[in-house]
């Protein structure tokens, strides 16, 4: 006979880590566009990096309206009565409409084709809003001090980590034959996959010697289902393979089509699957309690 | 309840001029019944699939020295509740005098931050439909009885309860009787290191009852089928 516990369902289901991974494409890709007004080589990626970029926003937005189960209320977090600031979810909403508004703009300026001062300004306002996306999700993580690996201090600096990684291999996939922004784009990829590495390992490090809580909460992330997710495709697949070509691209200084083509899937599958690990394992030992 | 352990402007556990209410919890004098569970779903038509109170049990030892550890569960009303500062449209919030923890359904967007920031699993979602009430597809959690309590009647599963193993009273009153429980037994809060000071007190709660287990890591194949109807009615 088992012991009598109510279950419990998770708060926040996949779609919330589908959100996370298009905002952090679509924060990558406008650092991307703000950068091709400082680095030449990525000015071809500046007009395509700000549509695609506010085509996500219009995504991520949607998906978050819909995970609500309230979806038409989603203005009362632009209510300034109702607006409660201790709330990153507050912060988050405000982010998202300033972007979204600094992008349209820059978009417009970006019409006109011709490089303004206004249009670099605009470029770096976006970028500056774009940082508060992944800053704003992995705090919205970090402020539950109940559940292990959200609550530490790195989740807001993986997700700006992510957002880069997954940025610059969308980036990449959009720059095609372009060796010259390619170039650019792989030391991009590299050293921004690398602090997600280095932001892996201190939370494996902090989850696995923690409270049991902790600890039990890294047994799942690294075991079944999850740990296929988590570990394969996350750590190696994800993260690990990337890292190891790259590396030997930014040795060699040189690098094929093909292996950065592999590499930018592969972060792009590896951002996907850390996501949704790092959301939903966390919630799982909590459904028992 | 003394005024010093205070951290946080929120908190009232102490302050002049304030109720601050409570539960005590004796789990000596429990005996699994679950008659509070049926009286708060008889008083509020709580769905099936979620509760806002419940009574888990675990079996505890090896036969012949064998023993059923009851733990009575509810939302803790916490005097630092981290639902109230995670939610962003201020749809759940205490109530300074009493320090009840209480939700406007109308306001709710069904976030699920707290539930999220909840370490007690006290919120759940309602589903999409119910029969006597048009409160759906918001997130609910248990009162306090604010309705009873404000006419002065003690909550429903306190009332109900057989053993009289709940209590309920102000804490801010040391002449109540959860003070003087609290005063003269050795109590324990649900996983206090979270620091959201809860307002339910357990007397002779165990470390097996309160802690997370290892069964939590490897559930029994027992329970499966009633998880998997729990998620299929959660409809949301
Ligand atoms: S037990 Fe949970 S729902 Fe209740 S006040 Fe505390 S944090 Fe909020
Ligand atoms: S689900 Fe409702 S009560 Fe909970 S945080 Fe969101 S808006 Fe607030």
């Amino acid at each position: 006979m088992g012991d009598y516990v109510w279950f419990h369902d998770v708060s926040w289901h996949a779609s919330y880590a589908i959100y996370f991974f298009v905002i952090g494409i679509l924060a990558g890709l406008s650092f991307l566009s703000y950068g091709s007004w400082i680095t030449p080589a990525l000015r071809p990626l500046r007009e395509k990096a700000a549509y695609i970029s506010l085509g996500l926003l219009a995504v991520g937005g949607l998906l978050l309206i819909a995970d609500l189960s309230q979806p038409m209320r989603f203005l009362n977090t632009l209510n300034p009565a109702y607006l409660n600031f201790s709330s990153p979810l507050a912060w988050g909403a405000l982010n998202i409409v300033a972007f979204g508004i600094v992008s349209v703009l820059y978009i417009l300026e970006l019409k006109k084709g011709q490089d303004s001062a206004r249009g670099k300004l605009l470029a770096m306002i976006a970028a500056l809003l774009a940082l508060g996306l992944p800053i704003y999700t992995g705090y919205d993580l970090t402020v539950h001090q109940s559940r292990p690996i959200w609550n530490t201090p790195i989740m807001p600096v993986l997700f700006v980590a992510l957002a880069i990684a997954s940025g610059s291999a969308a980036g990449s996939l959009l720059a095609g034959g372009n060796a010259e922004a390619q170039k650019v784009l792989r030391e991009y990829m590299l050293w921004s996959t690398a602090g997600v590495g280095v932001a892996l390992i201190s939370i494996l490090g902090t989850t696995n010697y923690g409270g049991s809580a902790s600890e039990l909460t890294f047994m799942v992330l690294t075991s079944g289902t999850m740990g296929t997710i988590f570990v394969g495709g996350g750590i190696l697949l994800g993260t690990a393979a990337p890292v190891a070509i790259l590396f030997l691209a930014h040795l060699r200084q040189q690098a094929t089509a093909a292996m950065l083509m592999l590499a930018a899937l592969l972060i792009l599958l590896g951002s996907a699957a850390l996501r949704y690990a790092l959301l939903m394992g966390p919630q799982q030992l909590q459904t028992l309690y | 309840m003394s005024e010093e352990l205070r951290v946080s402007s929120i908190e009232t556990r102490g302050a002049a001029g304030k109720k601050r209410y409570a539960m005590v919890v004796d789990t000596r004098r429990c005996i699994g019944c679950m008659a509070c569970q049926v009286a708060c779903k008889a008083e509020y038509d709580t769905p099936l699939g979620v509760n806002r109170t419940w009574v888990p049990y675990k079996v505890v030892g090896k036969y012949p020295t064998v023993k059923k550890q009851f733990l009575p569960r509810l939302c803790n009303h916490c005097d630092d509740p981290p639902c109230v500062r995670n939610c962003p449209v201020d749809a759940t919030y205490k109530v300074e005098d009493g320090g009840f923890v209480l939700q406007r359904y109308e306001r709710c967007i069904g976030c699920r931050s707290c539930m999220a920031a909840c370490p007690y699993n006290a919120r759940f979602m309602l589903p999409a439909h119910r029969t006597y009430s048009k409160i759906t597809r918001v997130v609910d959690k248990c009162t306090f009885c604010f309705h009873r309590v404000t006419q002065n009647m003690v909550p429903a599963c306190v009332q109900t309860c057989v053993g009289r193993s709940r209590v309920f009273g102000d804490i801010n009153d040391p002449n109540s009787e959860v003070s003087y429980l609290i005063a003269r037994n050795a109590t324990q809060v649900l996983r206090p290191e979270e620091g959201t000071k809860p307002q339910v007190y357990y007397i002779g709660a165990d470390r097996n009852a309160t802690e997370f287990g290892r069964d939590a890591y490897s559930k029994p194949e027992v329970m499966e089928p009633e998880r998997s109807a729990f998620k299929r009615h959660f409809n949301i």
